[in-house]
């Protein structure tokens, strides 16, 4: 009886409690219109809400602890009889954990409730579709036919090679049928012409090259990795030489620049006995020596008279118009005879003339050689084109105590990429160019912060 | 005044060239595309003998081009694939400007690019023109072949390289075109001898490598441009006078494919000397150790018909193991060889080289590990007479001749050191000869003397006359230089005079070269007296 009783009270089965048919009508806080009515705890609606929660809260907590409602699951799923049997002292023979830790069962899933299968995990959307499209380009491409992006690949791959294509294909050029003029063939050469497609005719004159010099020259045998004693002294020689006509060049500079220190300054002593350097040659030098004093005295005494300068030109008289243009007659008569008595006389110097012009001649051939040597010299030289003159490359020479003692231990000297291009410009075929400097068309600015500036060291 | 002036600058040299900005408008071209197109075509800038006059009255130093050879560029139909290309190069950096991947995509796919043939055919008409030519185009093709693949210049270029270079090579293998070698300090120098032109070329050593910064790499790329494809033809037709088949399928170092209906056939030259030097390692094994430089000597082996191999590690290609006993030759470099293997030769690798340029398998003595070795004569030197011959060289010609020199080279240090020791002895014992022939010769005389004091009626006998062995040599030598004496006396005097002045400067090379000896002489002996203390402080 007092289990019902309590049970009916669990329930809320109570004689005092109210039928849970009728309904219930709580005062009426207004029209649900009004702002108040917004309140949405309120309402039976949200009563019932939260009823059903609380419901659906109890079913799932029955489902993940026992499987499923509580009031559906067997008596022995819920309940077992506790026999109390004691724990026999057992002996732990081997000290393993029997249970397993607490926090490794606290972090298992304890919920009964199996975790939703994915569905979508085994749909492929379209699967069908998809599959039947995959035969279909299988039966095409066994055709022979391909979907369009493979044979737009294709066509790259064969027109990305270009010109440096590795496996381009070469042909013989030389042969009398080659693909280059194999479309020319039986055609009227002025028709080709006419029509553009003959290539314009090389000139001739390009056949020759600028220089004569080899396109690879070996370097001297006092270059090789281990060379004789003789070429090895003989290019460090060399070498020597271009160093010492450097140094020459910096010495001269140098000299040129030497502004003579406060001791070595000239004093009016030294000037005063360089200019008597000479003079002073004891007892025979001294009579000279005054002679020449006096001579150079007397020379800047004597005063020089300028001419006079003419009177002012007045009107010519007759007589002096009449013997000027006797004089001017004269004058030319004069010289015509002696014009006609040089003629005359020339006849008997024909043989002198004539040596003199042999002579001339030979000048004039001398000189033409000398004209064509020089330009033969010139010719051998790289030429001068463009604004930077060309210079030598440095000479590729190991010191005596760097040669290396085998061929493992070598350590080359100079760059061929450099050699090269050194080589090229020697022979004229680039001309000779320096790296464009990057110029500033406006002074830079440099400013402090103003943070910076106030710090003192 | 009467008729029409004539103005300056208005006809001759002044209108027969042009500067190079001119010609740069004329052809409507960027400045870098005109540099590239003039390396191509192989047009160079002329330098003018009266440069006022081409400058018009100026000095300023300017570059100047023929102007016909402008003209006739006019005509090449590259310059429109470099304005195309220009053009493409806007319109791509447009859309990528724009970020129209589609259209960058497209216009990649259509990118225009030139063929440099009718180039190679217009430059070199005869194939013995490009052969001409080829020094270059090897060299700069082995240059580029052993760039490293950064980005600087590409790397389709530096693959073609590579290739062309290796098939380049394998042709001189199979045809036994090589000459010389020599190693020097900036490269290796190689000459081949194909279809009669000598090709000298120089390739880098394999690990040398800096980036000099005064080297334009535009230039070099296009000149590389022009060289891949002459080398490309080239290799084609010397492959064809090979009869092999061209390109070869090459896989590292492998053999080249032989067609096969017909066999190998390399010029054959009728002297048997060269002969006997293109067979000069025929039969003989090589092994290279790890520390050689493979590729340069694995080519010139093959070249004189010698089998190589290497370690399997290192490269592919490797047909036998350093255990094969039929190994004649190792090559090491390294001081000392551990674990020698009987019936197989330790060399350093100078020995392959210097074998080639002697022309015939040196002593082995001279090149074992560990061992100075004898310097490494350049080949490139023709030696005059008169110039000074080092001893290294002497002993070579002898050899090529057929002269053993190394036994007497040993005889002559043996007497030399006997000399040294018994110096004293010899001394006394010279001068003691000199008295016993002095005291003959005062017997004698007296002898005669008593003789013909004696003997006043001598009936003359006829004795037997000694046979006297005449050197035809020696004769005809005296004849000729009586002969040569004569003439000189009957030269004019200017003549004379000239003669002499030539034989001064012949006399005094001479004299030069002695010099050379007698130092050459002092530093041997400076050698000998070092080596001579270390042996005695060996020895103590």
């Amino acid at each position: 009886m007092a289990a019902v009783a309590e049970s009916l009270s669990f329930l809320g089965l109570t004689p005092s409690a109210r039928d849970p048919a009728t309904a219930v009508r709580r005062r009426n806080r207004g029209p649900r219109n009004r702002k108040k009515g917004w309140k949405r705890w309120a309402g039976p609606e949200a009563r019932l809400g939260r009823e059903i929660g609380d419901f659906l809260e109890d079913v799932t907590l029955q489902q993940r602890v026992a499987g499923g409602l509580i009031a559906e699951q067997p008596d022995a799923g819920l309940f077992f009889v506790d026999t109390g049997n004691a724990e026999k002292g057992r002996k732990r023979k081997n000290k393993i954990r029997e249970k397993p830790l607490h926090i490794d069962l606290v972090l298992q899933p304890d919920s009964k409730v199996p975790p939703p299968k994915d569905i979508l995990s085994y749909q492929i959307p379209n699967g069908k579709k998809e599959r039947r499209r995959r035969q279909f380009w299988e039966r095409l491409a066994q055709r022979g036919v391909l979907p369009r992006a493979e044979r737009r690949l294709q066509t790259r791959l064969q027109n990305a090679a270009g010109r440096v294509d590795p496996g381009r294909s070469f042909y013989d050029i030389w042969a009398d049928d080659n693909p280059l003029e194999r479309a020319l063939v039986g055609q009227d050469s002025w028709f080709l012409q006419q029509t553009q497609k003959q290539r314009v005719k090389r000139p001739p004159r390009l056949q020759q090259k600028p220089s004569q010099l080899p396109a690879v020259e070996v370097i001297a045998p006092g270059g090789s990795y281990n060379p004789t004693f003789e070429d090895h002294q003989a290019l460090l020689l060399k070498a020597h030489e271009v160093e010492v006509m450097k140094k020459r060049a910096e010495d001269k500079v140098e000299r040129q620049l030497r502004f003579p220190t406060a001791a070595e300054a000239p004093t009016a002593e030294t000037v005063f006995r360089e200019q008597c350097e000479g003079l002073l040659e004891e007892s025979e030098g001294e009579e000279e020596e005054e002679e020449e004093q006096k001579e150079e005295a007397v020379g800047g005494a004597q005063p020089s008279d300028p001419p006079r300068p003419p009177l002012r030109p007045g009107k010519k008289t007759e007589q002096q118009r009449r013997k000027e243009k006797e004089a001017r007659a004269q004058e030319l008569r004069r010289r015509q005879e002696k014009a006609w008595r040089c003629r005359q006389q020339q006849l008997f110097r024909l043989r002198s003339l004539g040596r003199q012009l042999r002579r001339w001649e030979q000048e004039l051939l001398r000189r033409r050689r000398a004209r064509e040597a020089k330009r033969r010299e010139m010719e051998g030289r790289p030429r001068r084109l463009g604004r930077i003159k060309y210079e030598d490359p440095a000479l590729e020479v190991q010191l005596s105590d760097e040669l290396a003692e085998s061929l493992r231990t070598l350590k080359p000297e100079g760059s061929v990429l450099h050699d090269r291009f050194k080589s090229l410009q020697k022979r004229s075929l680039i001309e000779p160019r320096e790296r464009a400097k990057f110029k500033r068309k406006y002074r830079l600015k440099y400013v402090e912060k103003r943070a910076f500036r106030e710090v003192t060291l | 005044m009467g008729g029409l002036e004539k103005k300056k600058y208005q006809r001759g040299s002044a209108t027969n060239y042009i500067t190079r900005n001119k010609a740069r408008k004329k052809l409507q071209l960027s400045l870098p595309d005109f540099r590239r197109l003039c390396i191509l075509k192989g047009i160079y800038p002329h330098e003018p003998r009266h440069k006022k006059k081409v400058n018009k009255g100026s000095t300023a130093a300017r570059t100047f081009y023929l102007l016909k050879d402008i003209k006739f560029l006019l005509h090449e139909p590259i310059v429109n694939k470099f304005r195309e290309y220009k053009i493409f190069v806007r319109k791509l950096r447009k859309a990528y400007g724009k970020s129209e991947w589609g259209t960058a995509e497209r216009l990649k796919d259509n990118k225009p690019t030139y063929k440099l043939d009718h180039i190679v055919k217009e430059r070199y008409p005869t194939f013995v023109d490009a052969l001409r030519d080829l020094d270059d185009a090897l060299s700069m093709c082995f240059l580029f072949s052993t760039f490293p693949r950064t980005g600087k210049c590409h790397v389709q270029t530096i693959q073609l390289c590579r290739r062309l270079a290796v098939e380049f090579l394998n042709y001189v293998i199979a045809s036994r075109s090589l000459r010389k070698v020599f190693l020097s300090i900036k490269g290796i120098y190689y000459q081949a001898e194909v279809l009669g032109q000598p090709i000298t070329w120089i390739t880098p050593y394999a690990f040398a490598h800096d980036h000099p910064t005064d080297v334009d790499y535009r230039v070099m790329a296009t000149f590389t441009e022009f060289y891949t494809t002459l080398l490309g033809f080239v290799n084609f037709r010397l492959y064809h006078s090979l009869n092999l088949h061209y390109p070869p399928k090459i896989d590292g170092q492998a053999e080249v494919e032989v067609k096969p209906a017909e066999g190998k056939e390399y010029a054959m030259d009728s002297e048997s000397y060269l002969e006997k030097h293109k067979k000069l390692f025929e039969g003989l094994r090589f092994f290279l150790n790890r520390e050689v430089p493979r590729e340069p000597l694995a080519f010139v082996i093959r070249c004189f018909g010698g089998q190589v191999s290497w370690d399997k590690s290192l490269c592919i290609g490797a047909t036998y193991d350093v255990s094969d006993p039929s190994i004649t030759h190792q090559i090491v470099d390294r001081p000392r060889v551990e674990q020698q293997v009987v019936g197989r030769y330790y060399l350093q690798p100078q020995w392959v080289f210097d074998s080639v340029n002697a022309k015939l398998c040196l002593p082995v003595a001279d090149y074992f590990p560990g061992v100075l070795l004898p310097p490494h004569l350049s080949p490139f030197v023709t030696e005059q007479e008169g110039d000074y011959i080092p001893p290294e060289k002497l002993k070579l010609l002898a050899m090529q001749r057929g002269e053993d020199p190394g036994e007497e080279t040993e005889e002559e240090e043996e007497e030399e050191e006997e000399e040294e020791e018994d110096d004293n002895d010899k001394d006394e014992e010279e001068e003691e000869e000199d008295e016993s022939e002095k005291e003959e010769e005062i017997k004698l005389k007296k002898m005669e003397e008593q003789k013909a004091q004696s003997n006043k009626a001598l009936p003359v006998k006829v004795t037997a006359g000694k046979v006297r062995l005449e050197d035809k040599q020696r004769l005809e030598q005296e004849q000729q230089s009586e002969e040569k004496r004569l003439a000189i006396m009957m030269m004019k005097k200017r003549e004379k005079y000239l003669y002499k002045k030539i034989m001064f400067g012949k006399k005094r090379k001479i004299r030069e070269a002695n010099k050379l000896a007698a130092k050459r002489k002092a530093h041997d002996t400076a050698l000998k007296e070092e080596k001579k203390k270390t042996k005695k402080a060996r020895r103590a």
